[in-house]
C-alpha cells in the first residue's frame, strides 16, 4: 500500500514456521522503512510474538528470507540480531530492580576502561538517550524499584536506542499499564520513529496502535490478513480482518473480540 | 492525539543546582543503610568501652579482636558474594577444616615448605570451589543442597585426613595469624612506627581513590556530592583510620599480620564487587536472574566462579585458622558458614539476593566480634553470650526490613 520505494529497513519474505505439527506461520511478508511504525496485530495466537521473535533472533525460520538493509541475513541468536542493529523490548521486561538505571541500560553490554567499568562514560550517554526520549525518569541512578511502570518501560525502550540500533521491535509494550502511563510510552514510540528508526509494535490494543502507528499489518492463523494504512482505516475494517469475520457480519464477530 | 510531546526532559544539563531538595535526600538515603551499619558498629563499641571499664579498647585487645575474627572476615567477603547472586554456601566450615588439614599434613607429614603448602591449598580451595560450581551453575541443583551435601562431604575428607590433631607446624607459618608486622623502624614513645605508617599509607591510598573517582565524576559532567559533604566524610574516615592506627600501635606487636591481609581483601573485592564488569553482573543476577540472561550475561560462568572464589577464600580462611590454632584438627571450622552468614545479614545483605556490599559484610563481621570480645571481658557466661549473638542477628535484620518496607511505601 505504501508508496515507498526506498530499500526497507527489514523484509520478511515467505516466513514460514512450525512447531510440531502446529503451522505458526505461514508463507508472511512483512516489511519496515526507517522513520515508520508497524503495528502487527491479531488475535491471541495469530503468530505476533513468533514473527518478532524471529526478527530478534530468538527464533529461526523453517522456510522464507529476512533482509535487514537490502541483504539476506541469519539471525542465530539475539546477539547476532542485535549487533546486526536490531534491538527488542521483551514483553516480560528484562530489567533488574536492584541496579539504576544506567547499569541496566548497559546490562551485558558494560563499557570498560582499562581495569574496571567505565561508568562516567556509561551513565554520560544514559543521560543522553533519556534525553533523546524525553523520558520524565529523575535520575540516571535512581534504582529501579523506585521507578513507576511507565517509567520502567522507557528504560526499557531506551535500553534498546544503546548501541545505535536501526530497528525496535516492541512486544506488547503498554500491555499491564494504566492510562497514563500507556500515553507516555506511546509518545516514546513516536520519538523512536522522529529519531529514524524502524519500529515493530506489537499490540492488542486498537486504540494504541491508532495513536501512533503508521501502518497496520493483520495476521490471523499465521497467515498476512490484510494491510492498513494506520490514518484512513476504518476500526471496524482491521477488527474485521483480525477476527475473520465479513465486516457488516457483526453477530458472527462478537464472539472473537473478547480477547 | 496522546500526549504533549515536550514533557521534562530528564536530566537538564548544569543540573547540580536544579536537582530537587527531596531527590538529594532520595540519594542519601540510599546510603542510610550503610551509615547505619557503621553507626551501629560505633555505639556498640561505645557501649562495651563504658561496660567493660575502658577494657575493650586496650592495645592488645583490639590486635587480638582482629586476629580472632580474620577468618569471619575473610569468609564473609567471599560469602557476601555468593548471597548478592542469591545462593547460599553452607560449606565454608567444612572446607576450612579439609583444606586446613591438607595444608598441616603437607607441612608436616610430608616435608612440603609451608609457602609450597599455603598454594597448595589455595588450589585445593578453587578445586572445591569449581566442584561446587560446576553442580550449582552446569546442572542447576539449588546452592543449598550442594554446598549442604559439601557440609558432610568435606568433613568427612577432613575426618579421614586428619584422624588426630596434626601439630608441630613451623613457627613461621603460625606467625601469620598470631604475628605482628616487623617494628621494623623503631618507636615514637612506645608507638610502633610501622603501624603509624601502614595507617598513613591506608588513609593517602583511600583519599587518592575517592578524588579519582570524583574527578572522573567531574570529567564527565556528572552529579557530584556537596564538597562538604564529601570533605566531612574524609573527616570521619580519617579520624577513624587514626584512632585504629595510634591504638594498634601501641599493642605488643603493632600491625597484626592478618589485618594487612584483611586489608588487602577488602580493597580488591570492594573493586571487584563495585567497579568491575563481573561485579555488576553478580549484582544483575541476584535482581533478575532471568533479565540478566535475556540481557546477555553468562550467569552461569557468573555463577560457577562465585563458587570457585569463595571456595580459595575458604582456603585462605583455612590457613589463618590452623596458623591461629598452631595444629590442624578435624572439627576445625564448626559453624564458620553461620558466622559468615550472619556477619552478611547483619551488613544488610538481602535474604532475597542483589543487595549487599562487602563493606557491610566486614562490619557486620565486625559487630559480632565486638560482641563477643566485649561479652568475654565481662566474663558472661558463654551460654548467654550465644543467646545474645542470636537476637542481635535477628534484630539486625528485623530493623532492616521494617526500614525498607517504611522507605518501600
Amino acid at each position: 500500500m505504501t508508496a515507498d520505494q526506498r530499500v526497507p529497513l527489514v523484509a520478511m519474505h515467505g516466513i514460514t514456521k512450525r512447531f510440531g505439527a502446529i503451522e505458526a506461520l505461514v508463507d508472511v511478508d512483512l516489511h519496515v522503512h526507517a522513520h515508520e511504525v508497524v503495528a502487527l496485530v491479531g488475535d491471541n495466537g495469530a503468530g505476533k510474538s513468533t514473527l518478532a521473535k524471529m526478527i530478534s533472533g530468538v527464533l529461526q525460520p523453517d522456510a522464507g528470507m529476512i533482509e535487514i538493509g537490502g541483504e539476506e541475513v541469519a539471525l542465530p541468536s539475539p546477539q547476532a540480531a542485535h549487533a546486526l542493529g536490531v534491538a527488542t523490548v521483551f514483553q516480560d521486561l528484562a530489567l533488574c530492580d536492584n541496579l539504576d538505571v544506567t547499569a541496566n541500560l548497559y546490562l551485558g553490554r558494560e563499557l570498560r576502561s582499562r581495569f574496571a567499568r567505565d561508568d562516567g562514560r556509561m551513565e554520560e550517554s544514559a543521560r543522553r538517550v533519556l534525553r533523546e526520549l524525553k523520558s520524565r525518569i529523575p535520575s540516571a541512578r535512581t534504582p529501579l524499584r523506585n521507578l513507576s511502570a511507565g517509567q520502567r518501560q522507557a528504560v526499557a525502550i531506551a535500553r534498546t536506542l544503546i548501541g545505535n540500533p536501526r530497528i525496535i521491535v516492541l512486544d506488547e509494550p503498554t500491555g499491564a499499564l494504566s492510562v497514563a502511563h500507556t500515553a507516555e510510552v506511546l509518545t516514546h514510540v513516536q520519538r523512536l520513529r522522529d529519531l529514524g528508526l524502524g519500529v515493530i509494535l506489537i499490540s492488542h490494543n486498537m486504540n494504541d496502535v491508532r495513536a501512533v502507528a503508521d501502518r497496520i499489518e493483520v495476521l490471523r492463523h499465521g497467515r498476512n490478513n490484510g494491510t492498513f494504512d494506520a490514518a484512513t482505516a476504518s476500526y471496524e475494517d482491521v477488527l474485521a480482518a483480525i477476527t475473520g469475520a465479513v465486516p457488516l457480519g457483526r453477530r458472527t464477530s462478537s464472539r472473537h473480540i473478547a480477547g | 492525539m496522546t500526549t504533549d510531546l515536550n514533557t521534562v526532559p530528564a536530566m537538564p544539563p548544569g543540573e547540580r543546582a536544579r536537582v530537587p531538595l527531596s531527590q538529594r535526600l532520595q540519594g542519601l538515603g540510599g546510603n542510610t543503610r550503610q551509615y547505619g551499619i557503621f553507626g551501629a558498629l560505633v555505639v556498640i563499641i561505645l557501649l562495651f568501652q563504658v561496660l567493660t571499664d575502658g577494657k575493650l579498647l586496650l592495645a592488645n585487645n583490639v590486635a587480638s579482636l582482629f586476629q580472632q575474627n580474620a577468618y569471619v572476615m575473610i569468609l564473609a567477603i567471599g560469602m557476601v558474594m555468593v548471597i548478592v547472586a542469591g545462593h547460599i554456601d553452607l560449606s565454608v566450615g567444612s572446607v576450612v577444616a579439609f583444606v586446613g588439614g591438607v595444608v598441616a599434613v603437607s607441612i608436616r607429614d610430608l616435608d612440603v615448605p609451608w609457602v609450597l603448602a599455603i598454594l597448595i591449598g589455595l588450589a585445593l580451595g578453587a578445586l572445591v570451589g569449581a566442584w561446587q560450581g560446576f553442580w550449582i551453575a552446569y546442572v542447576g541443583i539449588p546452592a543449598f543442597i550442594v554446598t549442604l551435601g559439601g557440609m558432610l562431604l568435606f568433613r568427612g575428607l577432613a575426618l579421614v585426613i586428619v584422624g588426630e590433631t596434626v601439630a608441630g607446624l613451623p613457627a613461621s607459618f603460625i606467625s601469620i595469624s598470631k604475628g605482628s608486622l616487623p617494628n621494623a623502624l623503631g618507636f615514637v614513645s612506645n608507638a610502633d612506627v610501622v603501624t603509624l605508617l601502614v595507617g598513613t599509607l591506608a588513609f593517602v591510598g583511600l583519599l587518592v581513590s575517592q578524588l579519582r573517582a570524583r574527578r572522573s565524576l567531574r570529567k564527565h559532567n556528572l552529579h557530584m556530592e556537596a564538597s562538604g559533604l564529601f570533605v566531612a566524610k574524609l573527616v570521619l574516615v580519617a579520624a577513624g583510620i587514626a584512632i585504629l592506627t595510634v591504638i594498634l600501635s601501641f599493642s605488643a606487636g603493632g600491625t597484626p599480620i592478618v589485618l594487612v591481609l584483611v586489608g588487602v581483601l577488602v580493597v580488591v573485592y570492594s573493586f571487584v564487587m563495585g567497579r568491575t564488569v563481573f561485579g555488576r553482573h553478580v549484582y544483575a543476577i541476584g535482581g533478575n536472574r532471568a533479565a540478566a540472561t535475556l540481557s546477555g550475561v553468562n550467569t552461569r560462568k557468573v555463577d560457577f566462579w562465585i563458587f570457585v572464589n569463595i571456595g580459595v577464600l575458604a582456603a585462605v580462611a583455612a590457613v589463618v585458622t590452623t596458623a591461629r590454632a598452631g595444629a590442624a584438627i578435624a572439627a576445625a571450622g564448626q559453624n564458620y558458614e553461620l558466622d559468615a552468614i550472619a556477619a552478611c545479614f547483619i551488613g544488610g545483605a538481602a535474604v532475597t539476593g542483589g543487595v549487599g556490599r562487602v563493606a557491610g559484610a566486614i562490619v557486620g563481621a565486625l559487630i559480632m566480634g565486638v560482641l563477643n570480645m566485649g561479652l568475654s571481658i565481662m566474663a558472661v557466661d558463654p551460654a548467654w553470650q550465644m543467646a545474645i549473638k542470636g537476637l542481635v542477628l535477628l534484630l539486625a535484620v528485623a530493623f532492616d526490613l521494617i526500614n525498607k518496607r517504611r522507605a518501600g511505601s
